[in-house]
């Protein structure tokens, strides 16, 4: 049957079902496309000879083939669009710098996308809450207090906080540093929010 | 709504204190606050009565509900009733749970107070879910909330309208609109 | 971060899909029994029981919902679509019974979904099915509601297993309601690593070890 290739990409991401970002299957991509310029083109022959030899017998095999074309098409677009939705949520997971093993899955219209979509949202952060811009991806929960406890769960290396002290990130030490630094970091597994 | 964020709501509920110190009143855009004297008891939002009280610059009065012969009655009446009774807060359980934990030596009988709001809550909880299963059984269109706390509908707020709307798009299978336009997917 | 930010597309459910839900493009790749009611030139090839180079009228091949919903037509005989045995009398009658012994998931996975769609082909039975996949609904809700409220720490894979895609997803969110009220309750305010991040650790680890 035609179009197996097309839902082969979509079960692709279906399996990573927390949002995981896949590599760019360039090849599925392609084969998808080959897939539809040849039916593009058997259709195109078969609707000239319908035309042509008034052989109407052929339309339920040009619809046929018709609908695969669309149904390729659907497939495509929501396996693009579906990646979108993913590395967006990347920005607000890990921050504006993504890791490498995550970037080497995007293609370089998605990095392009990303690098975009990270400068929409940093003039939007600056145009909003006065003079200093509002970050939106802090506080995601009410905070308790302006300052926390947190353990380095890894080697981070040196880290400047508001008042330009600079402080080393070393693998089992323990600071107390202000909140708004140190959200980001505790999302990124770097740092553990400690509960006395 | 995560229930932190409940939390956070309930914070700006007022709550009486006695302070140990004295301040002249503070203008915030919130409201204002104070004055602060020594022994005299003034009104301030949960959150800065638990900042005060953490730093022992108060003592908490707890709100009038929270007494176990008060609660005691509520339970009661909570059990014999089939419909959701008033509350005394509408954050009773974020309030109990902040005020115990945070000033647990200001409340009397405090762990008694914590099980009778418990019992109240599963109650009340189990009420909701029985409400909720007689709702879609019948297939009502509309329900009457009232008296339920914001806490509470939180609980089972995605649940509940995921369901429903379930329960929408197959009712609407069933009585299929005269002009049902076909439309493609493919 | 509890707060989930990948949201996927949703399930249409009922009888639209929605075009880039994922979930309704695997349903609507679910196989239906059909038969051709014309003759389809030159695509031969797709039906494996015969080397001749058309699909004869009268060819009975099983066809994924998606062609099917695209050949069908109400006014012209193209192709004839057959309910699967689910919906039919016989099955309808054990669901009507009890619709809680039933492993909808087996049975599926998508019960509620393809019925639904079921429906855009003509058939006396569709008021039953349309009924029938109702009634099933509302038979299985409370078991739903009651074990994704009473889960946070029993077993209920056994259940789980049981259920078709929608009342998983229902599942789930039932449970996380529960699971986010009691921890709340419990006090566990404090900020955690990203899901996503964890996830994406132990696949690194995993990569490793193989």
């Amino acid at each position: 049957m035609f179009c197996e290739k097309a839902v082969e990409l979509i079960r692709e991401l279906h399996r990573m079902g927390d949002g995981q970002l896949p590599a760019f299957n360039e090849d599925g991509i392609r084969q998808v496309l080959e897939e539809m310029k040849a039916l593009y083109e058997q259709n195109q022959s078969d609707v000239n000879e319908a035309k042509a030899e008034g052989r109407s017998e052929l339309i339920p095999t040009i619809k046929f083939r018709h609908c695969c074309l669309l149904r390729n098409q659907r497939c495509i677009a929501a396996y693009l669009y579906d990646r979108l939705l993913r590395i967006r949520a990347l920005r607000w997971e890990y921050g504006s710098v993504l890791p490498t093993n995550i970037r080497f899955h995007m293609c370089a219209e998605e990095l392009d996308w990303f690098n975009q979509y990270k400068k929409s949202l940093a003039t939007y952060m600056r145009s909003i809450g006065g003079d200093g811009g509002l970050d939106i991806t802090q506080d995601m929960k009410p905070p308790k207090s302006l300052y926390i406890e947190v353990r380095c769960l890894k080697d981070h290396g040196e880290f400047e906080i508001d008042d330009g002290t600079v402080i080393l990130l070393k693998k089992n030490s323990q600071h107390f540093l202000p909140r708004w630094k140190c959200e980001q970091l505790i999302r990124q597994g770097v740092l553990e929010h400690v509960i006395s | 709504m995560d229930p932190s964020e409940v939390e956070f709501l309930a914070e700006k509920e007022m709550v009486k204190i006695i302070p140990n110190f004295s301040l002249d009143k503070v203008y915030l855009i919130g409201g204002d606050l104070g004055p602060f004297n020594p022994g005299l008891p003034v009104e301030v939002p949960v959150w800065l009565a638990l900042n005060l009280k953490q730093r022992q610059k108060c003592r908490i009065v707890p709100p009038e509900w929270m007494d176990v012969e008060k609660l005691e009655e509520i339970r009661e009446q909570e059990r014999k009733e089939d419909t959701f009774t008033p509350i005394p807060s509408p954050y009773y359980m974020e309030l109990t749970k902040l005020l115990l934990n945070h000033a647990a030596d200001n409340i009397p009988k405090a762990d008694e107070i914590r099980t009778l709001v418990k019992d109240i809550w599963d109650t009340r909880i189990a009420k909701l879910r029985l409400s909720i299963d007689s709702f879609i059984n019948q297939q009502e269109a509309h329900a009457k909330l009232d008296n339920l706390t914001l806490m509470e509908i939180n609980t089972t707020r995605s649940f509940l309208l995921d369901s429903l709307n379930c329960m929408y798009k197959l009712r609407t299978n069933v009585q299929p609109s005269t002009a049902a336009e076909k439309t493609m997917d493919y | 971060m509890d707060t989930q930010s990948y949201l996927p597309v949703p399930p249409g459910v009922g009888k639209e899909e929605n075009f880039f839900s994922l979930d309704d493009i695997l349903l609507s790749h679910e196989r239906l029994p059909c038969r051709l009611e014309t003759k389809f030139p030159r695509l031969g090839f797709l039906e494996k029981s015969s080397d001749t180079r058309d699909i004869p009228e009268g060819t009975k091949m099983e066809m994924p919902l998606w062609v099917a919903k695209g050949l069908y037509e109400q006014k012209r005989r193209v192709l004839a679509v057959e309910l699967p045995k689910v919906y039919r009398e016989g099955w309808r009658t054990v669901f009507g019974a009890d619709p809680n012994v039933v492993d909808l998931h087996k049975m599926g996975p998508y019960y509620y979904g393809l019925g639904s769609q079921m429906l855009h082909f003509d058939s006396p039975e569709n008021p039953d099915v349309a009924q029938a996949i109702l009634q099933t609904f509302i038979g299985r809700f409370r078991r739903i509601m009651d074990s994704s409220q009473n889960a946070y720490d029993s077993d209920t894979s056994a259940l789980v297993e049981r259920l078709d895609c929608l009342e998983r997803a229902l599942f789930r969110e039932g449970q996380n309601g529960l699971n986010a009220f009691q921890r709340w309750e419990k006090g566990h305010a404090h900020l955690t690593a990203s899901n996503l991040v964890i996830n994406y650790r132990k696949r690194k680890l995993a990569d490793m070890n193989v």
